[in-house]
């Protein structure tokens, strides 16, 4: 039987990142397709090129054996390819029916919108997820007045009302509870038994097994495995995306586990899309926080500096509570907090370096003047200690490369050093030689007796730097992996809910 | 060259210029307009607008486009309060400052927390704020023009203290080296930048930016209060809409002297420079004895150049 889709040697770089190498895709009409990977493998980019909404540099698609035209999304869209947005899409003051026709309204003979249309073929979409329905989805519902599986529902029929042969769900699964995945994989039964064809990229492995025909696995920008699901399980899933050299090899360091007592204690904690979590770290600990993009990491880090504070839960430190409420109370008791995205958390533009280094400090030793000599011989030892290179402390911060402005971001909390310190994913987008400078100060701070937690989107990141690394999966912790236990396989194993 | 380039865009060296120009320009139209006794007077105008272009400088510096219609409304009321506690009474003036400025810190309080707390728009809540202002002092005056000013106060303003130079000058050469002061070498004035430049970097270092930016308009508000009663110690008496034409000058001269409007960067130093400018450049037109409307047109079309040649400044961001 002809495949509905079939993708080949699809390269695709950004600049000098290679983030597609010859990948391959094939899926029947009417199948589950489940698509996995570690963080960066490229399974987003992948559906991008599928979907249009992104170019392709080599390669071929083809749809119903007919080759695709790449780089447009109208035309994919006309081709049967739809990508399935999760809540963003949908305008809460208009009504369902036209929501599902949105920029695309049937006109009548006078070039007006055809009301009449809509509501008739909105019903008809409806009923055919009308087991799942609910009442009142109606076509002139208000999308505002709609519970949140049956906007959910209505985003699924704006891509069904473009009649599909492939919709791609990339993470769709990723805010629901477990309540709304079960209506949601009704659904994809449902479509499933229309004989659409719909790719799934999950973090949750229990969800790929329970709804999966068939599984692709991607590493490294290439597609490794093909598997069907009743054929396989979970340990030849995860073994494909880490790879051989990866389950086998043992990480470089030293990964015995720290002998001391718990001076970080974290109870319970809850916010959004986070907990209940609880752990303890030690002085001297690097602590890692890993798993998929998006499970909880950045919200753990940002609640416990008061930047978004957490709903329940307490967090003591050397028996003191430092639950925070804002990030004032944080820095009073030594935290510090170090974002990766730099433009948006730490940087003053337009300021000065010695404006953006000095200004934390004058917080947190509650000086109302500032040491204009002292200060300055102050921050350009400790930035020098940090090798950055800068013209002088009084060229602006936007003079710097991204490595070098981390520095400085990162030096706010150095005199005094910190007890407790926050790192957000802080090397992302800097160079190879800021981020070994940045591994060595880390490893530095925590020796001289610092705890310091890192959320990182890169697991080698973690494999490399951390002493532990907890996985967090949906909000919660699912894995606490030490010493032997820290390997690329058992991480990605986690990262997908797969604890052992 | 480059930097040449770099300090000819300086605006310190632009409003610098500026001002010479138009001294050249008002003696060569009319003599005797760069004389000394002249030169002080435009300098004492100068003062009365730039302190409440003070007010004005900070809400802008604090950013989230700060910016406080309502300043003219509460030069006004200042005055209104000052005039009805003075009553030409010398030893009442410490308590009409004391009263006209503890007013308008209180309005200025009202507008910061309805910009910060409220999350109502700047320019919305201070132009709500002059609306309330103008219409309580009608109700509150009946629009008849009520106090005024005591000797002292009025010598204050328009007679030399010493070598020829009003009081009300040296207040201004002070309140010039506090606010440089306060904005280069205090924690305050620091937080200021910090919070116009990116709030949510402020916050993430400690910073209380919400309680600064509800400050800063307090003090706006204080600075209103006391250009009020400058004013009615210039004019002698005060009427309900004294204020009213402050309040496109006070945002002017802030922009003239380099202040971003999207706020993080700037001096009140420039905006003292941007005051004296804007100053001179009226009492130019009003030489040139140009119709109302020709001044308007080349009042515009030079402020219009001027945000054209600051607008062209490379901007540093992230």
């Amino acid at each position: 039987m002809q495949p509905v889709l079939r993708a080949t040697d699809i390269s695709k770089s950004f600049g000098a990142v290679r983030a597609l190498e010859k990948a391959r895709l094939t899926v029947q009409r009417g199948e589950i397709h489940a698509l996995l990977g570690a963080n960066g493998c490229g399974k987003s980019t992948l559906c991008k090129i599928i979907a249009g909404t992104v170019g392709c540099d080599a390669g071929e698609v083809l749809i119903d054996g007919a080759p695709a035209a790449l780089g447009s999304p109208r035309l994919a869209e006309e081709q049967g390819v739809a990508l399935f947005y999760q809540e963003l899409s949908l305008v809460p003051q208009l009504s369902v029916g036209d929501n599902v026709f949105l920029g695309r309204e049937p006109r009548n003979a006078l070039g007006f919108t055809d009301r009449a249309a809509i509501f008739r073929e909105t019903e008809a979409l409806i009923a055919r997820v009308a087991t799942v329905a609910g009442a009142g989805l109606t076509p002139d519902a208000l999308v505002a007045d709609l519970s949140p599986d049956q906007r959910q529902l209505t985003e699924i029929l704006k891509v069904l009302a473009r009649k599909p042969k492939i919709i791609i769900f990339d993470e769709a699964t990723a805010t629901l509870d477990r309540r709304q995945v079960e209506v949601f994989f009704d659904i994809l039964r449902e479509l499933r038994a229309g004989g659409v064809s719909s790719i799934f990229i999950s973090h949750r492995m229990d969800e790929v097994f329970a709804i999966a025909d068939r599984i692709t696995v991607m590493r490294n920008g290439q597609t490794v495995a093909e598997f069907s699901a009743a054929e396989t399980d979970r340990y030849a899933v995860v073994y494909a995306m880490v790879g051989e050299t990866g389950a086998i090899a043992a990480s470089v360091r030293d990964h015995a586990p720290l002998k001391g007592d718990a001076r970080l204690v974290v109870e319970g904690v809850k916010a959004a899309r986070l907990g209940p979590v609880s752990f303890t770290a030690q002085r001297g600990e690097i602590l890692g926080l890993g798993g998929l993009q998006g499970q909880g990491q950045k919200a753990l880090l940002s609640g416990l500096f008061g930047a978004e504070p957490f709903a329940a839960g307490r967090v003591t430190l050397d028996g003191v509570d430092v639950t925070a409420r804002r990030p004032a109370e944080a820095i009073a008791h030594r935290i510090a907090y170090v974002s990766g995205d730099r433009g948006r958390d730490s940087a003053l533009p337009g300021r000065s370096i010695f404006e953006n280094t000095a200004i934390a400090s004058l917080v947190r030793e509650r000086r109302h003047v500032i040491p204009g000599a002292l200060f300055r011989t102050r921050f350009a030892e400790v930035l020098s200690g940090l090798n950055t290179r800068y013209a002088g402390l009084d060229a602006p911060i936007g003079s710097l490369s991204g490595g070098n402005q981390q520095k400085v971001f990162i030096s706010r909390w150095l005199s005094p050093s910190p007890g407790l310190l926050l790192l957000d994913d802080p090397t992302k987008g800097i160079d190879l030689g800021a981020k070994g400078d940045f591994y060595l100060l880390a490893r530095k701070l925590a020796d001289e007796g610092a705890t310091v937690i890192i959320y990182s989107s890169e697991d080698s990141e973690l494999l490399s730097l951390c002493d532990r690394v907890l996985v967090l999966n949906g909000g919660t912790v699912t894995a606490d992996l030490t010493g032997e236990r820290l390997t690329p396989f058992e991480l990605t194993r986690a990262s997908y809910g797969d604890a052992a | 060259m480059n930097r040449f380039v770099e300090i000819a865009k300086n605006p310190l060296v632009i409003s610098g210029a500026a001002i010479l120009a138009l001294l050249i320009i008002g003696e060569l139209v009319s003599p005797g307009f760069a004389r000394g006794d002249q030169v002080v007077r435009l300098l004492t105008v100068s003062a009365i607008l730039g302190i409440a272009a003070a007010g004005q400088n900070l809400v802008i510096l604090g950013g989230r486009e700060g910016i406080d219609l309502s300043i003219g409304a509460v030069i006004s009321l200042g005055a209104v309060i000052a005039g009805n506690v003075m009553s030409g009474s010398d030893a009442a003036i410490p308590l009409a400052f004391a009263a006209a400025c503890c007013a308008g810190f209180l309005i200025g309080v009202v507008n910061g927390l309805g910009v910060t707390y409220l999350r109502i728009p700047p320019l919305v809540m201070t132009l709500g704020m002059m609306g309330v202002i103008q219409g309580g002092l009608v109700v509150l005056s009946r629009g008849v023009p009520s106090g005024n000013a005591a000797p002292a106060l009025m010598a204050f303003v328009n007679r030399s203290a010493f070598l020829g130079i009003p009081g009300i000058l040296f207040v201004w050469a002070a309140l010039v080296v506090l606010m440089a002061l306060m904005l280069k070498r205090t924690r305050f004035g620091w937080s200021i930048y910090a919070v116009g430049s990116n709030e949510n970097a402020a916050v993430l270092t400690g910073l209380p930016a919400r309680r600064i930016r509800v400050l800063l308009y307090g003090l706006a508000g204080l600075c209103g209060g006391f250009t009020g009663v400058c004013v009615i110690g210039y004019t002698g008496n005060s009427f309900i809409s004294v204020g009213d034409q402050y309040v496109l000058p006070s945002i002017i001269a802030v922009v003239i002297g380099g202040t971003s409007l999207a706020g993080g960067s700037g001096s009140y130093t420039g905006t003292a420079l941007g005051a004296i400018a804007l100053v001179l450049l009226q009492s130019v037109l009003t030489t040139l004895n140009l119709e109302f409307w020709g001044r308007q047109v080349i009042f515009g079309v030079t402020l219009l150049l001027l945000m054209l040649l600051y607008g062209r400044q490379a901007r540093l961001r992230v």
